[in-house]
């Protein structure tokens, strides 16, 4: 694939970074090692608090005064970036290596005119004119295809919309001809089609200018659109890596294939092949088990195998790119179909319960508050929004930010009151009461799930008294000791252990937040429930875990569930029938498969293409929307979508720009609101082509290895050393006794590395030497003192030089002893060593 | 008899100290022991700077409870032959006394009046902010949670009333005819009522925090009657007797009353600081109100008082503390000031700020007299905004 002669742009080996806290050192990055090549575009995947970003932060060396590089090195275009002076990466920094961040009005100046933040970066790096860097800023913004260049040069950040202000901030990335682009998920905080249209700049960028690119993000589809290589991380370290169609393909690493597992591909469906998750959740940085990072989440797990030391980086046989921190990747059959736990009787949907008609809501936006003088202008959040609910149905609302979905759940709940129209549950209107006003049933029929977990919960008050105060608002049971008990039910149905009643909702996880959340909506048996996007903040791994408890208990209860999000594939698992929403119409309605399948909406198509799916064998239409979505203050005359429709040029005269489209009924409830002739909705072709899983992946790759043969052999074993030498620092700082089977050369380096410290202490410790912990020889089998929390590799490489080997001998510190160690490690602040010796004396205890 | 030496008087005064000391270990060492269940409190004990501004917040609070037993002398005692004289002078006729920081103008003890005077500080700063805190409060949460004509309305009203200076503020409040003029009216067995501007304004402020307790109560347990009632009788009841013995100056217990002087300088400290306090919760709640949490209790059909009361205002409660702290600081100036320039309370009261000022006069012959108090006063304010400063900090981590 690529000339291996050719030097890597940026060469990670055996990276670790630490944080220092009071508490100790905290390793955020663990032996982490990659390799970026010239035009390369290298994928940096994980969840959150996996590392991913630290990475990025090491490269740019900028991690704060808490964070320190211990041990590995970044090598930039051949040279160790550790050796360079801070002038020296002052320059690299932004010209040769850029960095775009997930959110692009922090990136930029909010007090400078957009122009003048862009010719900063000639203008400081390669002192050019004024002009000169006017003219290359004005440029570099066509380039990036920003519409009205000369007039964004004169406008503020805050002038222009998000999708914009992430092109700005690329263009001033690329403005410096970087070698590195670092993208730390770039488009995270973007709506999915303005997504689409900056992924597509990225890719073509990449391709004109040949700049190689670290793309970070959590979005498995979107590395797939993007990049050529992966690396999955996993609790700070890096779990697999490969090309993309290995990785992809044939994935092996069972947390890899864990995450393929709980993300909804194409395919999944809720009752014949639902979401497998991964149980368990992220271990802390500090509690990670001893061994394989995934060991206690895997159910490939082998006792004294996974967790006998510390897993390296193990080549995948066959596929020289392609490697793996799994001791089993021979012994676990990688195409086991896993277990289902298969959904024997879906429920059927049964009477209407909720039905919308021609629904509106206006808002009035005055000009002047106080003296309510000025021109009052009108926000159409909803615009005649009909469609119906049944009992356990779901219905997903589909849609971007502004297309009016948050205000329709907000009439639903009663927080605001509908302008005209109808929204009757169960042959009650109740569009025009407000929440204060409706009955106590009325209220806990129509529950809502929110979308941030973080934000769900009130950071006050205990997790039980939050549903005891819903159950007594809901009017359930007499006394409160009912209602304790009720509460506790609550707790098991959403699967939480009944101790977390007591607990705050800070001590909680993400996941279990939301699960709380769940856990109130339901307390009333409500009718319908509103989720309001309720896994999209929630990672990957967790995603899968409370989508499926929110359907079991909607099934369980027969609620009729509107499930509010802009992720297709999300939907088309959960849904049964889709709404989707532009502007506060909706444009097209009807079952998941009528949506997911031809004729569509235009938006519709629009948004499906957009979506990137993390499945190599599906074939996407590629639709990218010009422009944003328009301001609902200032909508488009006629058809909503009018600006941006690619398919408006099909329909004759001014039409989408006169009439607002009437609703059409294209067959069995599959409605679209669209002036194009049916002549060209029928001869629409499917967005989403799901082709055969290509089994000759394995023969594709195969195949160029087997002409390039003679070349490779002779390398192998080149390249079979390096792996032994890179992996001995590592296998030093866990298991000295592996050190003597290492070659020579690597042996003196750890006992070097050892030897400094031990220098570094004789000197600092001369004085008080007589408090000094008692010191003992290396043992034969030293216990792992990273174990105890707050030690990492460094703290343990200082402890070994102090002849500090077994959990024994910490645990015997007294006071003295303690005080000196933390004298000696010299930390900033007041540190207790108490801590670990409590840990020390555990683990001691627990052998 | 001799003149007590430097490193007497200090010892003298370290040995008066000693129930302090006691005190503040104790304090000190149960705090740290327990410092893992106290919450925000606990933290300060990681913090060097809100250590340093506690100890010395403790010191004070320790010395006004304990004035009576560290005081060498009555803080109105005056004996003959101690007009001005230096620190450490023995007393005439008492074998093995002194006043340890000599002796004022009317020959009264410089020491026991700084001691003595703590308590005057400790016990109106504290019970001012406080009170300011209830109107601020009250007024502050519809403000920012309704928004609209509420808001608009309070804010103009809160920002006249920081527009207007200070000073000349009190001057007005405290003069003899604005005190006196008003219609009178009678009031049971005997007592009576002006109706002038202080009288009314302390009528209204004093009113909310029972307000303030009553709603806070309604909005929580209206689903549970029993409760209900047990806890409005307590608020109604205390409340009541407090507002009756303070603002009417007619408890039928004879406990509870407030120099006329005192209830002035009290009010006109509440109703200066409370649209600053306004300001402060206004600004959080509209920041709290756009979460979802606030938006889950509005969905499960809660009224907006208990939003306000038990969602937002406990999630307010870090930038609230920190302000507290400082304002009780401002408010030990502020009084030190009304002091300084003879608004303060009853002229021979030892409260600092009187005290600074009359010391002030003399001060180029005998600085011991003004000294003492003013270093008091700095080292409780700057101990007050040290802890805040740590309170703050600590907040910040979790």
């Amino acid at each position: 694939m690529m000339d291996k002669a050719v030097e890597p742009i940026l060469e990670i080996e055996n990276l670790n970074i630490s944080f220092f806290v009071r508490a100790g050192e905290i390793p955020a990055v663990m032996d982490f090692s990659c390799k970026v090549m010239p035009g390369e575009t290298m994928g940096l995947v994980g969840e959150s608090g996996c590392g991913k970003s630290t990475v990025a932060l090491g490269i740019m060396r900028d991690m704060g005064n808490r964070g320190k590089i211990v041990g590995g090195k970044i090598k930039f275009k051949g040279r160790d970036m550790g050796e360079m002076s801070d002038e020296e990466l002052r320059d690299i920094r932004g010209s040769k290596i850029a960095m775009i961040y997930q959110e692009p009005m922090a990136s930029l100046n909010p007090a400078m005119k957009i122009g003048k933040q862009l010719m900063e970066v000639p203008l400081i790096h390669e002192q050019v004119s004024e002009q000169e860097a006017y003219d290359r800023s004005l440029a570099m913004l066509h380039s990036v295809k920003l519409p009205d260049p000369a007039r964004i040069m004169d406008a503020y950040p805050h002038q222009i919309s998000g999708g914009q202000q992430q092109r700005i901030v690329i263009a001033m990335a690329l403005l410096s001809k970087p070698d590195l682009l670092l993208l730390d998920e770039p488009t995270t905080a973007l709506d999915v089609t303005v997504e689409a249209g900056i992924v597509e700049l990225v890719k073509e960028l990449g391709r004109e200018t040949g700049t190689s690119m670290l793309f970070i993000s959590h979005n498995l589809g979107l590395i797939l659109e993007t990049c050529d290589r992966i690396t999955v991380m996993y609790s700070g370290e890096a779990v697999e890596t490969g090309t993309v169609h290995e990785v992809f393909d044939q994935m092996r690493h069972p947390y890899t294939q864990g995450l393929f597992n709980s993300i909804p591909l194409p395919g999944a469906d809720k009752n014949s092949r639902p979401l497998i998750s991964i149980r368990g959740q992220l271990p802390l940085p500090m509690e990670r088990p001893h061994g394989c990072n995934f060991g206690p989440r895997c159910d490939h797990y082998v006792e004294s195998i996974c967790n006998a030391h510390a897993v390296p980086m193990n080549e995948v046989s066959g596929q020289p790119d392609h490697r793996s921190r799994c001791m089993r990747i021979k012994d676990i059959d990688w195409e086991a179909e896993p277990e289902r736990r298969l959904v024997e009787d879906p429920a059927a949907p049964g009477d209407v319960v909720l039905d919308i008609r021609d629904l509106k809501k206006y808002y009035d936006v005055a000009a002047n508050k106080i003296f309510g003088g000025g021109d009052t202008r009108t926000v159409k959040a909803n615009e005649t929004v009909s469609f119906q609910a049944r009992e356990s149905e779901t219905v997903a609302i589909v849609g971007e930010s502004g297309c009016g979905k948050s205000t329709l759940a907000k009439v639903l709940l009663g927080l605001e009151t509908a302008t005209s129209g109808s929204v009757e549950l169960r042959g009650k209107d109740i569009g025009d009461t407000e929440v204060n006003d409706r009955t106590k049933k009325t209220v806990a029929s129509v529950q809502m799930v929110f979308q941030n977990p973080f934000d769900t919960l009130n950071p006050s008050h205990t997790v039980g008294s939050q549903i005891i105060r819903t159950l007594e608002k809901f009017g359930i049971g007499e006394t409160t000791t009912d209602r304790t008990n009720r509460m506790l039910e609550l707790l098991d149905l959403v699967k939480l252990p009944r101790a977390f009643a007591d607990r705050m909702p800070r001590q909680l996880s993400g996941g279990q937040k939301q699960r709380i959340g769940v856990a109130r909506a339901f307390a009333g048996q409500p009718q319908v429930v509103v989720a309001d996007e309720p896994v999209s903040a929630l990672d990957v791994s967790v995603q899968a875990a409370v989508t499926e408890l929110l359907m079991d208990i909607q099934r369980e209860a027969k609620t009729t569930m509107l499930f509010i999000s802009h992720d297709l594939s999300v939907v088309r698992y959960i849904a049964d029938r889709v709404v989707v929403m532009y502007l506060g119409h909706i444009v097209e309605q009807g079952t998941t498969d009528q949506i997911f399948s031809p004729p569509y909406h235009p938006y519709t198509e629009a948004l499906l293409s957009a979506i990137p799916i993390a499945d190599t064998s599906v074939q996407k239409k590629h639709i990218v929307l010009d422009g944003d979505i328009p301001s609902a203050l200032n909508p488009p005359s006629g058809c909503p979508f009018q600006t941006r429709c690619p398919r408006k040029s099909m329909v004759e005269g001014t039409l989408c720009e006169t009439d607002v489209p009437p609703v059409r009924d294209l067959s069995n409830g599959h409605q679209v609101k669209c002036h194009l002739a049916q002549s060209v909705l029928d001869a629409m072709e499917p967005v989403i082509v799901l082709g055969e899983k290509p089994a000759t992946a394995t023969s594709k790759t195969a195949k160029p290895k087997a002409v390039k043969a003679p070349a490779k052999k002779t390398k192998a074993p080149a390249k079979k050393l390096t792996a032994v030498e890179k992996a001995v620092p590592l296998s030093s700082a866990r298991s000295r006794a592996t050190v003597k089977k290492a070659t020579p050369k690597a042996a003196t380096r750890a006992k070097a590395k050892a030897a400094t410290p031990a220098k570094a202490k004789s000197t600092a410790a001369a004085p008080k030497k007589d408090n000094a912990p008692p010191k003992m020889r290396k043992p034969t089998k030293p216990d792992d003192l990273k174990m105890i929390s707050g030690v990492g590799p460094k703290i343990e490489g200082i402890l070994n030089g102090l002849g500090v080997y077994k959990f024994e001998q910490i645990a015997k510190w007294k006071k003295a002893e303690r005080a000196w160690v933390d004298d000696h490690l010299s930390f900033k602040g007041r540190i207790d060593r108490e801590d670990w010796v409590k840990q020390a004396k555990a683990l001691a205890k627990g052998r | 008899m001799e003149r007590l030496g430097g490193f007497e008087i200090f010892a003298q005064i370290m040995g008066q100290f000693l129930p302090v000391w006691i005190g503040l270990i104790v304090i000190l060492a149960a705090s740290f022991y327990f410092r893992r269940n106290l919450g925000l409190y606990g933290k300060l004990f990681d913090s060097p700077i809100g250590m340093v501004g506690l100890v010395l917040v403790l010191f004070w609070v320790l010395t006004a409870i304990f004035a009576d037993q560290i005081a060498t002398f009555d803080a109105l005692d005056q004996l003959s032959g101690m007009k001005n004289k230096k620190p450490g002078w023995p007393v005439r006729d008492q074998e093995g006394l002194h006043y340890l920081l000599g002796g004022d103008n009317l020959a009264r003890d410089v020491f026991s009046r700084m001691v003595y005077g703590s308590r005057e500080v400790l016990i109106i700063a504290p019970a001012a902010t406080l009170f300011a805190f209830m109107v601020g409060i009250t007024l502050g949460l519809p403000a920012g949670f309704r928004g609209g004509r509420t808001d608009t309305i309070l804010t103009f009203v809160a920002n006249l009333v920081l527009a207007f200076p200070v000073i000349l503020l009190f001057f007005l409040l405290v003069t003899p005819e604005i005190r006196a003029d008003g219609e009178v009216y009678q009031l049971w067995g005997g007592q009576q009522w002006v109706a002038s501007v202080p009288n009314i304004m302390a009528l209204v402020l004093f009113l909310f925090p029972i307000i303030f307790f009553v709603v806070l109560w309604v909005s929580r347990y209206s689903t549970q009657p029993g409760k209900l009632a047990i806890f409005m009788a307590i608020t109604l009841l205390i409340g009541g007797w407090a507002y009756i013995g303070l603002v009417f100056n007619a408890d039928p217990f004879g406990v509870l009353y407030m120099d006329p002087n005192l209830l002035n300088i009290f009010v006109s400290v509440v109703f200066v600081n409370s649209p600053t306090v306004f300001r402060i919760v206004r600004g959080v709640t509209v920041d709290i109100k756009t979460r979802d949490y606030v938006a889950a209790a509005q969905t499960r059909g809660e009224r907006p008082w208990y939003i306000m009361l038990w969602e937002i205002l406990p999630n307010a409660r870090g930038p609230l503390i920190v302000d507290f702290c400082l304002r009780i600081g401002y408010t030990t100036i502020l009084l030190g000031t009304l002091g300084f320039f003879g608004l303060g309370v009853s002229p021979e009261s030892p409260n600092w700020g009187q005290t600074i000022n009359e010391g002030r006069k003399l001060l180029s012959l005998y600085p011991h007299l003004a000294l003492p108090p003013a270093l008091a006063l700095m080292s409780l304010v700057l101990g007050l905004n040290l802890l805040a400063d740590g309170l703050r900090e600590e907040s910040l981590k979790d």
